[in-house]
């Protein structure tokens, strides 16, 4: 059972009971007041009577009259009241009844009390009240006056109330129900407009937000909905943003693994089938060393960008620029004197806390990248100053609509050069996510045929 | 005269491999490793003088793509040879008037199947073969031996014709069988062994014609 139902069938059923008690009370006590009322005033009716009969009674020597006479005397008093209502009774017998109804136990000695006595007699479809009192005379017999009363009409008239009550109870209930169930059902709307939000987004809808503006705690909650679904929305994005950046760099992987390998197959492929001169068997030989060599390499540097994009370990130290810059000339001088460049460098840093072998590598990256852009006798400058790290070469420069793009994985401005230099597109890529490691951004400019100054700048507010 | 081929291909290692196995096949490979040059030597070649061209689709300086154009302009047809094996790329390189597409990685001898198919179709492909003395006339469907002629039953000849046009290349006895039987034939890989018996007989051959085991026969002739 829905939620809406069960608050509207509670709520319904409480509403109709407490109107039922509360009606059947009403009608109750009602009933009560009323029978009283009118048993009450037929009382005081029947004691004035008895009074008045007492004085009548008293003021005619009734005892001397012969029986006949009595008879006639007592007919003609009562009928001066009201022979329709009054019954007379004379020693427990019945002396006097022009009244439609017969008195069956005139001897009992409960209309001889003096306080009148009364009861409800119920003779199919009539009520009749019967009320009876000792005449207060003092005389040989004893006399009594009941008073019989058809009050039907009362119940007639309470039976009636009652109907009308049950009439409007009916009325107001059915249009309570209907004002509960309007009410819940705009109560709890909210609720179905969140859980259809709730499907819409799990069918893949992630833009989609549950329309609630109210205040209260559906209000609330709709909102606080809203905020995991814009973030989830945001972290889906992010996440497919990320897998297309990684599907984008497996298939540039998968492009720079076939030319190696169509190399490799030719190759061997030739030296199988193929009738070669010596030399030639050589040469296939040597190309295929060469290209595994190559794909070496670039599993090599994969594995250092796979291993950087999965784990953050990675170990910061306070580190002397100068003895780090000392480091890696170490590292690159037998390299740049064999292509016959220069590296000059100057470094006016404080001490910084880094990754010692990662921004090692940064730096033998860019040094080796600038090599392979400069020309014998040209010079590569290493700047440390401040905040920034930059190399700067003489060389071949990038063209201004590929600058964004150099570090993008397997990215590179001229192939066939970069190869035969043994680039893999790669090493910008490992660059600038070592860079971000250390809070850093890449920053490069480049001027075609000037030369190209690649800075790292450090974030100073980390 | 022999067929020259342009082989336009920017990796070095490739452009070799096959430079290298067309010379052993018997073309003149021609090297260029760049766009920009590829389009200066079209230009400046004489009309005629280049049979095919294998191009790379990825070429520093001018796209393999865009070279279409001037190689057409120099009625040189054009095999693309590409590492792009998706569908548009495809469509797109036969679109533009290219002969066939090739993907890399590449077997040499479906390399050199699909050149001489080209090279059929656009009638470029070579009137005669020379091997050592024996002299394959495709026109006339002759051969002659030192000048005298040798009488070959018709899938003899087609076998000596596949052997000589594929030369210094290994084929298998199932590749024999197929280009020459075609598909449909059910017969036994005994069927090539017993032609190649009659071809080494018929022509002296026996030094020529070599088994490679494992594999089938080659026909060598080094010049």
């Amino acid at each position: 059972m829905k939620l809406w139902q069960k608050l509207s069938l509670v709520t319904v059923s409480v509403l109709l009971l407490m109107g039922m008690i509360f009606g059947t009370l009403v009608i109750y006590r009602s009933t009560v007041y009323n029978q009283n009322k009118t048993v009450e005033s037929y009382e005081q009716q029947l004691k004035s009577a008895a009074y008045a009969f007492a004085k009548e009674l008293q003021s005619s020597p009734i005892d001397s009259y012969r029986e006949a006479t009595k008879n006639s005397y007592l007919h003609f008093l009562i009928r001066r009241y009201d022979s329709s209502e009054y019954i007379l009774i004379e020693n427990g017998r019945v002396v006097c009844n022009e009244t439609p109804f017969e008195l069956a136990d005139a001897a009992d000695e409960r209309w001889k009390s003096e306080e009148v006595f009364s009861i409800i007699q119920r003779t199919g479809k009539e009520y009749i009240l019967l009320a009876g009192k000792k005449i207060p005379v003092s005389s040989g017999s004893d006399y009594s006056l009941v008073l019989v009363k058809d009050i039907s009409s009362m119940y007639y008239e309470i039976r009636t109330q009652a109907f009308f009550y049950i009439l409007i109870y009916l009325g107001v209930s059915l249009l309570s129900v209907l004002l509960v169930f309007f009410m819940t059902g705009r109560i709890l709307r909210p609720l179905r407009e969140l859980q259809r939000a709730a499907q819409d987004i799990r069918e893949g809808e992630l833009t989609r937000r549950a329309d609630v503006h109210s205040k209260d705690e559906m209000g609330m909650m709709a909102e606080a909905f809203n905020s995991m679904a814009d973030r989830i929305e945001n972290q889906v994005t992010e996440l497919e943003m990320e897998s297309e950046r990684r599907r984008q760099m497996l298939g540039s992987l998968a492009h720079e693994l076939k030319t190696p390998m169509t190399s490799i197959i030719g190759y061997s492929d030739s030296l199988l089938h193929v009738n070669l001169k010596e030399e030639k068997k050589e040469r296939a030989l040597q190309h295929i060393y060469e290209e595994c060599r190559r794909l070496e390499r670039l599993s090599g540097k994969l594995m250092s960008l796979i291993g950087m994009y999965d784990n953050d370990s990675i170990c910061m130290e306070t580190v002397s620029m100068e003895k780090l810059f000392e480091q890696t000339l170490s590292l690159e001088e037998y390299n740049l004197k064999k292509r016959g460049i220069r590296l000059e460098y100057s470094c006016q840093m404080p001490d910084r806390k880094l990754d010692r072998d990662l921004f090692t590598s940064l730096l033998v990256n860019l040094i080796d990248n600038a090599a392979k852009a400069s020309k014998e006798g040209q010079v590569i400058t290493l700047t440390g100053k401040d905040n920034v790290v930059s190399v700067k070469d003489e060389g071949c420069g990038i063209p201004e609509a590929e600058i964004g793009r150099v570090t993008e994985a397997f990215y590179m401005v001229d192939k066939a050069r970069s190869r035969k230099a043994g680039g893999s597109g790669l090493g910008l890529a490992l660059c600038s996510k070592i860079a971000e490691l250390h809070g850093a951004g890449l920053l490069i400019e480049s001027q075609e045929g000037t030369g190209t100054v690649v800075s790292v700048v450090f974030d100073e507010e980390r | 005269m022999k067929t020259r081929i342009l082989v336009i291909e920017d990796d070095n290692s490739i452009s070799e491999l096959i430079c290298m196995n067309l010379e052993a096949a018997g073309y003149e490979a021609i090297p260029i490793l760049d766009g920009l040059e590829a389009e200066s030597f079209i230009k400046a070649a004489e009309k005629g003088s280049i049979s095919l061209a294998l191009v790379d689709v990825m070429l520093p300086g001018k796209d393999g793509f865009a070279l279409m154009e001037d190689l057409q302009g120099a009625e040189v047809p054009v095999i693309y040879l590409t590492a792009k094996d998706d569908v548009i790329s495809k469509v797109h390189g036969l679109k533009s008037g290219a002969e066939d597409y090739i993907v890399k990685p590449f077997e040499v001898l479906e390399l050199l199947v699909r050149m001489e198919k080209v090279l059929k179709r656009t009638g470029k492909s070579r009137e005669k073969i020379q091997i050592r003395d024996v002299i394959i006339d495709l026109k006339e469907h002759s051969v002659t031996k030192s000048g005298e002629k040798v009488p070959l039953k018709p899938m003899e000849y087609e076998l000596l014709v596949t052997l000589a046009e594929g030369k210094n290349v290994a084929f298998s006895r199932e590749q024999l069988l197929n280009r020459i039987w075609g598909t449909d034939y059910v017969g036994e890989t005994r069927t090539v062994d017993v032609h190649i018996g009659q071809l080494r007989k018929k022509l002296e051959f026996h030094d020529v014609i070599r088994t490679i085991s494992k594999t089938g026969y080659r026909l060598e002739d080094m010049e």
